[in-house]
């Protein structure tokens, strides 16, 4: 697709290289796992070594193949919740922005309340109901996390639909005869697509962060391993007191990394999908190239002189 | 299948539309809201195979009337008729009436979808209205062929940034066309192009509504082009119709004051007259008398009548007509007086 | 003409305009050479990408990244206390041409509704730049100056207290035109005024613009499309195609005889407002892609009298007819052996004066 463009900017590409180690981890973690991470026959407070990557738990765990197998569940219900929240706010931000009058209404009243109550409380009571089987299934947990995720989303998307709204190419659908989802779907919906993605990528590190949170309060099965329960165990255990680091740094930086990685990426969305947004602007390193001190300034144009370029063979 | 239509044949008409809209608050603690007549009382016909031209400057309403004539705006007044059938307006419109009246818009980059293909605006309108699938590529090529727009291929798979505006505009109007409509209204279709591929695609409209029989209204601000290619010419201001006559009569002898301060205003190279042009009589005036003569508070030739009374649709024979208190008979002027007292 | 004219205000030599750096540099102006004299108006026409504005934006240096300026001298014939200084506009400092600005040359915008801040009351804005010309002044003085001005374009003393949303636009653009001379300019570069105004409108501002410029005597540049404006209001004319000067004449003379194709096509896009209908059929074709201009002359695949030397040579701007006029066009080439068309040639010069 032309409107796809493989992305120049060096820091979407980091942003993606880590991104694809850690879907890597994901599919595959649990199976390069050297140990399992429950096995507790190891010797107890083993600093790093070739034997145990990242050292051992007090309990006599293998921290590396908890970190791999804790990234399964962990990045599973960011997607899951990033996904149904972006899904969610989607639906609502266009229907709100789009069809109006009383539709915008509800339809914002729902938004504004989810945006007014603190996600996590939220979230700690919504969890407490569910029966403790469930609350290591994924799906379950990531749609509880988009219950409370969607409506920051839903907002933008809304004041970005009613601006496109009323713009020509969606009076001219409606000329022709479109119906209304057409509309929504077919001609605001792409249009939005920056948006969208950003709001994805979002999403996704705010679900990471809220199920590691409630993992790490321990209010999640605390028998499956992800990078919350880690941490969990890690604080139950006085890791921190008994100077373990390297217990309680890789889920830490996994998690910080998994950010660093999404924003990355959001730098570039822009330059990625809108096929009109790429600045004829010049980076730096051009500027550089072409012997030019600095930025150019609003109201002084700079003179560059050059070689006059002869067009033709003419004069 | 399709009945007959000739050339002249009546097929959409509009009777008294008139479009309020809500204008800006007045000032004060006890707000009350103004009511302002974007398009006061018009009524127009567009017959098959001519050109009706609305000219205008922006904020006459033009636009608004237009909308209204495709049912994207809701009349607040007035009648409009199909081919002699009564349109329910206050219903939704139906998709057939969609299929017999297209509209293009002004501005040919604003009205194309960026992120979508040219193929996406030329197919989608097909496939709403009835064209079987295995059809839609070749119906596709066909309008593309009837703009000009040739080799197709080379069009088909752009995206609009990708075009010029004069090649964006003929997508917009294929994608009109594709449907085969009855009526064409092209607003301002040209006064976002380059100057020189407007006369091509203003062409292209006068060849699209000889060859397929379209009842068409141009709607523009150049009254020049509105010469060049229309049948009949309409001059409108704050609303309301001032003027209207067949063939170039509007522009070669206008009667209404605001008609010919809009001809004398033209630039015109082959009358150098620069010290003696016309000027109107207000220069600074923002509004327009909603009570009497719309255009009196500009008018160089206005009178006391002007200013409290609405002048009457004066017939001057012919199909032309005045909305002027100039033009109207004594009787007509004795009969205000007679009202005032 | 009278001898003002003679004494020049603005001198241009080759001056070009790059957007973009390096290798991804597109031409937009090359190589444009003029000088204008003292109270005349120059009319520089041409559709969008022309490089009309851009030309002028650049000779200001108003032009915003990523455009260039990368040949040229572009020389300003000071007047006023600085009188006879002749100013480099190329090689001066930002200061240098801050004072400049406004005093000696100033610009009036195509969108007045964007060039004035929504949020300040129209006298608010003629006190600033009053002010910021001479800080002495008093705040009384400098009201009445903005009255003084306001008249001077047919606006009355109250639009001060106005919000520019307050303003149609043809009030708001004269108020863009009372502040452009606000501080006596030598030169008012003018790009599209009337464009988004209606034809009434126009025709007031055009014939105001007349009457200011001979009252005040500033010169003007004045761009737009309508060339048949240009010709009511310009002392001389040049015609722009893909960022070259194609035609350079006296108005009067470039519409009764055009030399240039592109001219005359121009010239031929315009519906007459008298005469028969006539099928008219513009200019064929679209206006050129400067990322990838066509090779010998910008216009030749759109040029009806094109020949074998347009699409292989770009024609240089040679001055023709004892020199007070110019054309880039082979047609008009000493060597050439082409027959130039009747209407291109100098036996249409009869035409002058002439109805259509």
């Amino acid at each position: 697709m032309r409107s796809m463009r493989v992305p120049r900017s060096p820091k979407v590409l980091v942003g993606l290289c880590i991104l694809g180690i850690f879907i890597l981890l994901t599919l595959i973690g649990p199976w390069i796992a050297p140990y399992d991470p429950n096995d507790t026959s190891f010797v107890p407070n083993l600093r790093p070594s070739w034997q145990h990557l990242f050292g051992t738990t007090t309990l006599g765990q293998d921290v590396i193949s908890q970190l791999l197998v804790g990234c399964r569940v962990t990045m599973v219900v960011g997607f899951i919740a990033g996904t149904l929240a972006t899904i969610i706010s989607l639906v609502v931000g266009l229907a709100a922005g789009y069809i109006g009058g009383r539709t915008d209404e509800g339809l914002s009243l729902l938004s504004n309340v989810f945006l007014a109550i603190p996600g996590l409380p939220l979230l700690i009571v919504i969890n407490s109901y569910l029966p403790a089987g469930e609350q290591a299934n994924p799906l379950v947990v990531g749609l509880v996390i988009a219950l409370t995720g969607w409506a920051w989303g839903a907002r933008v998307l809304r004041a970005q639909t009613m601006s496109l709204r009323d713009r020509d190419f969606v009076e001219a659908a409606r000329i022709i005869g479109e119906s209304r989802w057409r509309i929504m779907l077919g001609e605001i919906g792409p249009n939005l697509l920056p948006i969208i993605a950003a709001s994805f990528l979002f999403t996704i590190l705010y679900s990471v962060g809220v199920y590691t949170t409630l993992a790490f309060l321990g209010l999640t099965n605390v028998a499956t391993w992800n990078w919350g329960t880690m941490l969990y165990w890690a604080q139950t255990n006085n890791a921190a007191l008994a100077n373990e680091w390297w217990w309680l740094a890789p889920p830490g930086i996994a998690i910080a990394l998994v950010g660093t990685s999404l924003a990355l990426i959001n730098f570039g969305i822009d330059e990625f999908i809108n096929p009109r947004l790429r600045a004829a602007g010049l980076t730096a390193r051009q500027r550089r190239r072409v012997g030019m001190a600095r930025r150019p300034r609003l109201g002084f144009t700079p003179v560059q002189r050059s070689e006059v370029r002869k067009k033709g063979a003419s004069s | 299948m399709m009945e007959q239509v000739t050339r002249g044949d009546i097929v959409l008409e509009a009777r008294g539309l008139s479009r309020e809209f809500a204008g800006r608050n007045e000032s004060g603690l006890f707000r009350k809201k103004r009511r302002v007549r974007a398009v006061d009382d018009v009524s127009i016909t567009l017959r098959a195979g001519e050109v009706l031209a609305i000219v205008g400057e922006s904020g006459s309403g033009k636009s608004v009337l237009a909308r209204m004539l495709a049912r994207i705006v809701v009349p607040t007044e007035g009648e409009l008729l199909l081919r002699g059938e009564l349109i329910a307006l206050r219903e939704r419109r139906t998709a057939a009436y969609a299929g017999e009246v297209q509209l293009v818009l002004q501005d040919p980059f604003a009205s194309a979808n960026p992120v979508r293909r040219v193929r996406h605006s030329l197919e989608r309108p097909l496939l709403i209205h009835g064209t079987p699938k295995e059809d839609v590529v070749v119906r596709a090529r066909e309008v593309l062929a009837s703009v000009a727009l040739t080799p197709q291929d080379e069009y088909l798979d752009r995206y609009p940034h990708e075009l010029s505006g004069g090649q964006l505009q003929r997508v917009n109007i294929a994608r009109g066309l594709s449907v085969n409509p009855k009526v064409l209204l092209a607003d301002e279709p040209i006064s976002m192009l380059d100057v020189s591929v407007r006369l091509g695609v203003l062409n292209l409209l006068r060849e699209l509504c000889d060859t397929r029989l379209l009842a068409m209204m141009y709607i523009t601000h150049d009254i020049a082009s509105a010469r060049y290619i229309a049948d009949e010419s309409a001059v409108m201001y704050a609303g309301q119709v001032v003027e209207r006559a067949r063939g170039t009569r509007v522009m070669d002898a206008p009667i209404h004051p605001y008609t010919q301060l809009l001809v004398d205003s033209v630039p015109n190279p082959e009358k150098l007259s620069k010290q003696s042009s016309p000027t109107a009589h207000n220069v600074d005036s923002t509004h327009f008398n909603y009570e009497g003569c719309r255009f009196s508070p500009r008018c160089p030739q206005v009178m006391d009548i002007c200013r409290g009374n609405q002048p009457p649709e004066v017939d001057l024979g012919d199909g032309h007509m005045a909305r002027c208190w100039l033009s109207a008979s004594d009787a007509q002027r004795t009969a205000v007086k007679i009202l005032a007292k | 003409m009278n001898e003002d004219s003679l004494v020049p205000v603005l001198d241009v030599t080759n001056f070009s305009v790059d957007y973009g750096y390096g290798d991804d540099a597109v031409r937009a102006v090359s190589d444009v050479s003029f000088s204008l004299g003292r109270s005349q108006v120059l009319g520089v026409a041409g559709e969008s990408g022309s490089g009309k504005s851009t030309l002028v934006y650049g000779l200001t240096r108003l032009l915003r990244a990523p455009g260039v300026i990368t040949s040229g001298e572009v020389t300003l014939h000071l007047a006023g206390e600085r009188n006879g200084e002749a100013f480099n506009v190329l090689t001066a400092s930002e200061d240098e041409l801050r004072q400049v600005r406004w005093s000696q040359v100033s610009i009036v915008m195509q969108s007045a509704l964007n060039a004035l801040n929504p949020l300040r009351r129209v006298g608010k804005e003629f006190d600033e730049v009053l002010r910021r010309h001479d800080r002495t002044s008093s705040k009384t003085a400098r009201q009445e100056r903005a009255i003084e001005l306001l008249a001077l374009v047919g606006l009355a003393a109250d639009r001060l207290q106005r919000f520019p949303h307050e303003l149609s636009g043809g009030q708001r653009q004269r108020v863009m035109i009372a502040m452009a001379l606000a501080l006596r300019p030598e030169l008012v570069i003018m790009d599209e005024p009337t464009t988004a105004l209606d034809v009434v409108t126009q025709r007031e501002i055009v014939s105001e613009l007349y009457e200011l410029r001979q009252k005040l005597g500033f010169a003007m540049i004045f761009i737009t499309h309508d060339l048949s404006l240009l010709v009511e209001l310009a002392d001389e004319i040049m015609v722009m195609y893909a960022g070259e000067i194609v035609e350079r004449a006296p108005a009067v003379e470039l519409h009764g005889a055009p030399r240039h194709p592109y001219t005359l096509g121009l010239m031929n896009s315009f519906p007459p407002l008298q005469g028969d209908r006539v099928r008219m059929t513009g200019i064929p074709g679209s206006p050129p892609n400067l990322k990838s201009p066509p090779g010998g002359c910008a216009f030749h695949p759109r040029c009806p009298s094109a020949h074998d030397r347009c699409r292989t040579q770009a024609p240089p701007l040679v001055a023709i007819e004892d020199g007070h006029r110019s054309v880039a066009c082979w047609l008009h080439d000493s060597s050439s052996t082409e027959v130039v068309p009747v209407s291109l040639s100098r036996r249409a010069a009869s035409r002058i004066g002439q109805g259509a």
